[in-house]
């Protein structure tokens, strides 16, 4: 299987700041980091890898310093890795993103599988993986938390849904968005840390893409970010329980079952 | 241990590079570096397992890479509950393959990066979660007579607690204590001491002049003004509990390593 990973690196979630005139996300100067969700993604590439062969290729569209996380997937066990990188993509909202990754996993070449993460943690909009299978016209299912592989161009994965979950039978190529519970992802050994320092990453343009320049960045984004304001702090209650040790207790479980913790 | 504690030979603790380190060239020469003075002057190396839950490299793998030498009786191997069993497994069986014979099993400290042992991986049904005592059966049960196991004691939780979370981690195995950071007599390291006269047990002492890291370690208010000589603060600890082995954490090689000689006296 040639499955393609796609991957972003996002601000430390308590690190991020906004511009406050462009309302953008500020990425100079915070410490950034793979998001979280696409360790998913990694390990069940490199499961499937191992399982039926083939090779994994890890692909990202960000600056310079967009390297590390692909050096991280690298580490953890993937074959290749790709940047796409250049002005022309600066800017770029979820549709311009989702067309330059559609075009580079085209390049790529006879991809079977392309797997995401549920969502970036910076902008949290899930839609990056759908509108890759959009531009390139694939099947597609989000929130998958299981793949199986019944043949070389069927799998049967199961999604979740906000009342349980479905049974999805799919064609490849597909493009898949995978959640937490898929899998345990591997931290990466020091061999492998020390190969994907070595580990030269092409980068790619628009150009080696044969994008239209007008689908990219500000240009092809139908979107734009009108405001953006912090969440509202969540408020911190303390409530003490008073009384006998086993009533403490008692009252202990009462509060966590209400709150849906136990 | 009892052979560390009659000879004097300190622990020192060695932090491995942490797995997001851009400068992970340099970081494994002062990990080597540090690693050969400490064996240099006979200490017990103590390599640490995530701590705090910050992912770095395992002390084993480190030791493999950059072909240090193993004294068996020179190496101490943290291991908490936070592998994947292949993973645990993996560092036993290197632990194992170098020699390394002392392990300090202990829960450790999470994070959203790092898998947890599941009761299942170790086979358990009268329990769903894994703790030290349950790693240090696995370890027995699985690897019997390959190592010496220790534990940690913490004087900061509550004592009846903590003195019954250390019987069972006796019943299960363990050889040796390793105490939480103190940097002055604790009544309750002293109880420690009168109840178990034959377990060895080791101080650790706190050797960073930063006493605000070690509120935040063990979870307990030390004054911000409080005066604080590692150094002095570790001959006096000596004179507290002579029969103690001691514990070095955050060691300065720069400016504390060469002056250990003098301490203890």
């Amino acid at each position: 299987m040639k499955i393609v990973v796609c991957i972003k690196q996002v601000p430390a979630t308590n690190e991020a700041k906004i511009d406050p005139e462009t309302k953008r996300i500020l990425r100079e100067d915070v410490k950034a980091i793979l998001n979280p969700f696409d360790h998913y993604a990694i390990e069940e590439a490199i499961r499937l890898r191992n399982k039926f062969g083939g090779e994994v290729i890890a692909l990202s569209m960000g600056p310079d310093k967009a390297v590390r996380v692909l050096r991280e997937a690298i580490s953890m066990g993937a074959d290749h890795a790709v940047l796409l990188n250049d002005r022309a993509f600066g800017g770029s909202d979820t549709w311009a993103t989702s067309y330059a990754l559609a075009k580079a996993i085209k390049k790529i070449g006879q991809v079977d599988l392309v797997l995401c993460g549920k969502q970036a943690i910076d902008g949290d909009t899930a839609q990056v993986g759908p509108g890759i299978a959009a531009h390139l016209n694939w099947m597609q299912a989000t929130y998958v938390m299981e793949i199986n592989i019944l043949s070389p161009h069927q799998m049967r994965v199961k999604r979740m849904n906000e009342m349980g979950y479905d049974i999805c039978l799919l064609e490849t190529p597909a493009v898949l968005s995978v959640v937490k519970g898929i899998n345990t992802p591997r931290v990466p050994t020091l061999k492998g840390r020390i190969a994907s320092d070595r580990y030269e990453v092409p980068v790619w343009t628009p150009a080696d893409l044969d994008a239209n320049i007008d689908n990219l960045g500000l240009n092809g984004s139908p979107t734009r970010v009108v405001k953006t304001q912090p969440p509202a702090p969540r408020e911190n209650i303390t409530k003490i329980i008073e009384g006998a040790p086993q009533i403490c207790a008692q009252s202990l479980i009462n509060e966590l079952r209400l709150r849906n913790l136990l | 241990m009892l052979h560390h504690i009659e000879n004097r030979i300190y622990h020192v603790e060695i932090l491995p590079p942490k797995q997001d380190t851009e400068k992970l060239t340099a970081d494994l020469a002062l990990f080597a570096d540090k690693y050969n003075k400490a064996l240099e002057i006979g200490s017990c190396i103590c390599l640490t397992d995530n701590a705090m839950g910050n992912l770095a490299f395992q002390g084993t793998e480190v030791i493999e890479e950059l072909e240090l030498p193993v004294k068996s009786d020179q190496v101490m191997i943290h291991l908490n509950t936070f592998h994947t069993l292949e993973d645990l497994k993996n560092i036993l069986n290197k632990c194992k393959a170098l020699g390394i014979k002392y392990l300090l099993v202990i829960s450790g400290d999470g994070s959203d990066r790092l898998p947890k042992l599941q009761a299942a991986d170790l086979n358990l049904t009268d329990t769903t979660t894994v703790t030290s005592v349950e790693l240090l059966s696995y370890i027995h049960r699985e690897y019997p007579n390959e190592f010496i196991l220790g534990v940690a004691f913490n004087p900061y939780e509550p004592a009846e607690h903590e003195f019954h979370k250390l019987e069972r981690k006796l019943k299960a195995g363990a050889a040796f204590i390793v105490t939480q950071p103190v940097i002055e007599s604790n009544e309750i390291i002293n109880q420690l001491l009168n109840l178990y006269p034959a377990i060895p047990v080791v101080i650790e002492a706190w050797m960073s002049k930063k006493l605000h890291l070690l509120s935040e370690a063990v979870g307990y208010e030390i004054p911000e003004n409080t005066e604080f000589d590692p150094i002095e603060t570790l001959k006096m600890l000596h004179k507290i509990y002579p029969n103690c082995g001691v514990y070095l954490s955050l060691l300065s090689f720069k400016t504390q390593f060469d002056l250990l000689s003098e301490t203890w006296i």
